[in-house]
C-alpha cells in the first residue's frame, strides 16, 4: 500500500485516534464509504515481522526468547505490593514494561512504563503504542455478546441495558466474521451467539474427555473461538491462511497474520482505496471545538518523537483510543463550553468502569496419558472455551452474571511442571513422562459496571508529552469477590467429575486490569443524563464525535470483547457515514 | 553419608562454616543471609574474574567472562546434577546450560543476584569439603547428589543464601535445559512448531517429524 503524507491543511472528513480494533474498523468502513481519513496513532509504526518472528527457536534467540537482563517486566507480586506509578524502584532497568513486555517478542510493542505513568489504585494496566495497538498481540478469543448481555439488567434489575439488542448487532457481527475470519463450532446457544465459522482447529484427547464429561453435566466446552483465519481471506493480500505452527502459545502476534491484527486486518486494506491517511507518532493531548458551533474541530496534537505540536481539522472526530485513553482524551479536551471536559455533561465519562476478573482455575492430570510420547498439540490458535453456565436459567443465591473458563491440554515447547520439588534423574524423568498429560484452565468473570470505579485526571503527575496521567479509583467489589468462590469450586468439581486427577486449584484473584479487558468509561445509553453516548456511539452533547472502542460497553460481559467492538464500531460508521452524507453531522 | 539421611542444614552449616573457614584460611563467614563485604574468598574471585577478563582479552574477545574458569566448571557439574545425561538424552553439561547461566549473570543488572552466584558457589564448595571431604568437581556424581539433597530437602529454608542459590540454579538450568536443542528435540521429542496443513486431533496420527 502506499503510504502518503499527512497534509495538515486539509480539512478531513473524519479524524481517527487511535489505530487497534476500533481505529482500524473506523478506517476500514469510512474509508469504503469514501470518505478522506486521517488515522493518528501515538506509536510508531514496527517492523512488526520482526518483532514477532513467530516461528523462531529459543535456542535461536539471544536470550532464549526472554527479556534481555536490563529491562524488567511488573510481576504479579510487585503490581499487588507497590503502588503506580511503577516507575520508582526500579532504577537500574533500562526499561519497565506492563507484564505482558516479559518476552523479546513483546518488549518493543507494550509501552515503557516510565514514560506512561498513571496514579491511583494498583491496576495492571497494559498499554501498545504502536499501529494495530494491541491487536499485535492479542488473545484471540473472539466470542459474541447476546440479549443475556445486552438486556442483563431485565434478568437480575442490575446496572443499565444497551440501547441495542443482538438483533441489531447481529448483521455486523457476520460483516466481522466474514472480512477478518473466525474459526470454531456452531452449538447453537442463545447466551453465546455462533459466528460463520471458517474450518475449525481440533480437540486433543483431554479436552474431549473433560467435553463429554462437562456434556453430562449440562455445560458446553467448544474448540477456541479465535480471531484466526483458518481458510484465508480471498480479498486480503496481506494475511495467511494459518498454517498451524505452534508458537500461538507464547505471548505475541501471528507474523503470517493469519490471526487478526489490525495493521493488515483493516489498515493497509483501507490504505489501498487511496482515501486513508495514515500519521504514526501522534500523540492527541485535545480534541478541539469550534466556540460558535459547539461542535468538535479538529484536534491538537503533538510529534511523539519531534515533540512538536500541531493541530489537524476534521469535520468529524472519531476517539478510538482504547477504553482508558479514550477517557483521558476527553477529561483532557476541556474548554469554557465543556468545563468538566468533552461529551461529559453526564459526568460519566471514566466511570463505569468494568472489565474481567481472573485467576481461578485448576489443572489436572490424564494419568492414562503419562508416559505416552508426546503428541502434536500447540499448532492451533487455542484449545478450548467454556461457556458460562451460571444465571442463564436459575439465578444463583450469592453473585449475579456469569464467567466462563479459557483452558488447554497437552505438549509444549516449554514443559509444564518443572517446578515441582526435587532434581536429578527421577526429576528429568517425571517432566518428560508427564508433560503431555495435564489440562488446565481459568475463568473470565464479569465485573458489574459501577459508576463508583471510575478514572479521573491526575493533579500533579504527566506523561513524557507533558499531558496528565490517569487515576485509577477501581476495586473488584462483593459480587467479583463470591463469583471468584463460585470459579474455583466449581473448576475443581468440573475437572474431578470429568476423571482427571486434580494438580493444583488456584485461588488467587489477579491483579486488576489483569484480563486486559478494560471496558465502559463512556457508556451508551438512551438517556443524556446517565450515559455519554447513543446507541452509535455518538456524544449526546457533540454531534460530530464518536468514541467507537470499549469505552461504549455498558456492561463487561463475561465473554471477550474485541469482536464486539469491531461490530459495535462498524454499525455505528455506517450510521455516522449516513449521517454525513445527509449533512446531519 | 548415606543419602537417606535425614538432614538439620542449620545444625550442619555451622560445622560446615566452620570447616570451610580452616580450609579457606578465614576466620569469620557470614551465618546469615547477609553477605560480608569481602570475604577473603570472594577477593579471591575477584582476582580470578580480573584474570579471566585478562585472558579473554588477551584472546581478543570483547566481553569478559563473569564465572572464572574454576566456577564455570562447577556449574557444569552443579546444572549436570540437576539435569543429568540418562539413556534417552543429553544433560545439562551436553546442552551447554553453564554457557546459558553465565551469559544471565553476567548480562544481569541484579547485585544481589551476581553476589548470590559468588556467593552459592564459594557455600557449595565448603559442603562439599564437609560432606564429601573432596572438592566438587573431584566428587563423584552420587557426592554431588548427596550435597544437593541437602539443600532440596531444606528448601523452604530460603533465609539461608545456599538454599536461594539451589533455587536459582535449579530455576536456571531448567530454563537453559528446555530451551537448547537437547532439551527441546532430543528429550521432550518436541513436535510442534513447523507447518501443518491440518490440525492435529484426538484421533489423528501425529504427521511425521520433518
Amino acid at each position: 500500500m502506499a503510504e502518503q503524507e499527512a497534509d495538515l491543511t486539509k480539512k478531513y472528513d473524519a479524524l481517527i485516534i487511535g489505530s487497534g480494533a476500533a481505529g482500524g474498523m473506523a478506517a476500514h468502513v469510512l474509508t469504503t464509504h469514501g470518505l478522506q481519513v486521517l488515522l493518528l496513532e501515538a506509536g510508531k509504526k514496527l517492523d512488526i515481522e520482526k518483532e514477532l518472528r513467530s516461528m523462531q527457536w529459543p535456542y535461536d534467540n539471544a536470550h532464549r526468547g526472554a527479556l534481555p537482563p536490563d529491562s524488567h517486566s511488573l510481576s504479579f507480586n510487585e503490581y499487588t505490593i507497590r503502588r503506580p506509578p511503577y516507575g520508582p524502584g526500579f532504577e537500574k532497568s533500562k526499561n519497565l514494561y506492563s507484564y505482558i513486555g516479559n518476552s523479546d517478542y513483546t518488549k518493543n510493542i507494550v509501552v515503557n512504563e516510565r514514560e506512561n505513568p498513571y496514579t491511583g489504585t494498583n491496576y495492571a494496566w497494559v498499554r501498545a503504542r504502536c499501529l494495530g495497538g494491541k491487536t499485535n498481540i492479542w488473545g484471540r478469543l473472539a466470542l459474541r455478546l447476546s440479549d443475556y448481555d445486552f438486556k442483563a439488567k431485565d434478568r437480575d434489575g442490575y446496572g443499565e441495558n444497551w440501547p441495542i439488542s443482538y438483533s441489531d448487532i447481529a448483521p455486523y457481527y457476520d460483516k466481522v466474521d466474514l472480512y477478518l475470519g473466525i474459526t470454531g463450532v456452531k452449538e447453537n446457544l442463545p447466551y453465546l451467539p455462533d459466528s460463520i465459522f471458517q474450518r475449525p482447529t481440533k480437540l486433543n484427547c483431554a479436552e474431549v474427555t473433560l467435553q463429554q464429561g462437562l456434556k453430562k453435566m449440562g455445560r458446553v466446552l467448544t474448540q477456541y473461538r479465535a480471531g484466526v483465519t483458518t481458510d484465508g481471506l480471498k480479498h486480503n493480500k496481506y494475511r495467511s491462511r494459518c498454517y498451524g505452527r505452534g508458537a500461538c502459545e507464547r505471548k505475541g502476534g501471528c507474523d503470517i497474520h493469519a490471526a487478526f491484527d489490525s495493521p493488515t486486518g483493516l489498515i493497509y486494506p483501507a490504505m489501498d482505496t487511496g482515501n486513508l491517511t495514515l500519521r504514526t507518532n501522534s500523540t492527541v493531548r485535545e480534541i478541539t471545538v469550534d466556540p460558535t458551533t459547539g461542535k468538535a474541530s479538529g484536534v491538537h496534537f503533538t510529534d511523539s518523537q519531534t515533540m512538536k505540536d500541531y493541530t489537524v481539522r476534521g469535520k468529524v472526530v472519531i476517539v478510538a483510543a482504547s477504553t482508558l485513553e479514550s477517557a483521558r482524551l476527553l477529561l483532557l479536551s476541556k474548554s469554557r463550553l465543556y468545563p468538566n471536559g468533552l461529551a461529559n455533561s453526564s459526568g460519566h465519562v471514566g466511570h463505569n468502569f468494568c472489565e474481567h476478573v481472573m485467576g481461578p482455575g485448576v489443572a489436572g492430570q490424564a494419568k492414562d496419558l503419562v508416559g505416552k510420547p508426546s503428541t502434536l498439540d500447540d499448532g492451533r490458535p487455542g484449545g478450548f472455551y467454556l461457556a458460562r453456565f451460571r444465571n442463564l436459567a436459575q439465578q444463583h443465591p450469592n453473585f449475579i452474571r456469569g464467567y466462563g473458563f479459557e483452558g488447554g491440554s497437552g505438549s509444549s515447547m516449554f514443559p509444564p511442571g518443572t517446578d515441582r520439588p526435587g532434581f536429578g534423574a527421577s526429576f528429568k524423568e517425571e517432566i518428560r513422562q508427564n508433560q503431555g498429560s495435564y489440562i488446565g484452565m481459568g475463568a473470565f468473570g464479569e465485573v458489574l459496571a459501577r459508576y463508583e470505579n471510575y478514572v479521573d485526571l491526575d493533579p500533579v503527575v504527566k506523561d513524557k508529552w507533558g499531558i496528565p496521567a490517569l487515576r485509577f479509583h477501581y476495586k473488584f467489589g462483593e459480587n467479583e469477590h463470591n463469583m471468584v468462590k463460585d470459579m474455583k469450586e466449581t473448576a475443581q468439581e468440573m475437572v474431578e467429575a470429568a476423571g482427571f486427577k486434580i494438580i493444583y486449584v488456584n485461588d488467587r484473584v489477579l491483579t486488576e486490569g489483569w484480563s486486559i479487558h478494560e471496558l465502559g468509561t463512556a457508556r451508551m445509553g438512551n438517556d443524556p443524563k446517565t450515559s455519554v453516548l447513543n446507541q452509535f456511539q455518538q456524544s449526546h452533547d457533540v454531534k460530530n464525535l464518536f468514541v467507537v472502542d470499549g469505552s461504549a460497553f455498558v456492561n463487561a460481559s463475561c465473554q471477550n470483547p474485541t469482536w464486539t467492538i469491531m461490530a459495535l464500531c462498524w454499525r455505528s460508521c455506517d450510521y455516522l457515514a449516513d449521517q454525513l452524507a445527509k449533512n446531519e453531522l | 553419608m548415606s543419602t537417606n539421611d535425614p538432614v538439620d542444614l542449620k545444625q550442619d552449616r555451622r560445622q560446615w562454616l566452620k570447616t570451610s573457614a580452616t580450609f579457606l584460611g578465614a576466620a569469620v563467614l557470614p551465618l546469615s543471609g547477609a553477605i560480608a563485604e569481602t570475604s577473603p574468598a570472594e577477593s579471591q574471585t575477584v582476582q580470578s574474574v580480573h584474570g579471566a577478563s585478562q585472558a579473554v582479552a588477551a584472546e581478543g574477545t570483547s566481553s569478559a567472562r563473569f564465572f572464572t574458569p574454576a566456577q564455570h566448571a562447577m556449574i557444569e557439574e552443579l546444572s549436570e546434577t540437576i539435569i543429568p545425561a540418562d539413556s534417552h538424552s543429553g544433560g545439562a553439561k551436553a546442552a551447554k546450560v553453564a554457557d546459558f547461566i553465565e551469559q544471565r549473570i553476567r548480562e544481569s543488572v541484579d547485585d544481589q543476584q551476581k553476589a548470590l552466584w559468588r556467593e552459592g558457589l564459594r557455600l557449595m564448595e565448603s559442603m562439599s569439603q564437609h560432606y564429601n571431604g573432596k572438592s566438587l568437581v573431584d566428587s563423584s556424581a552420587e557426592e554431588k547428589i548427596a550435597v544437593l539433597k541437602v539443600l532440596s530437602d531444606n528448601a523452604q529454608m530460603t533465609e539461608l543464601p545456599e538454599v536461594r542459590f539451589f533455587h536459582e540454579l535449579k530455576s536456571l538450568t531448567v530454563r537453559g535445559y528446555y530451551t537448547s536443542k537437547i532439551g527441546i528435540h532430543d528429550d521432550l521429542e518436541y513436535k510442534g512448531n513447523r507447518i501443518l496443513m491440518e490440525f492435529v486431533g484426538c484421533d489423528d496420527p501425529t504427521p511425521p517429524t520433518t
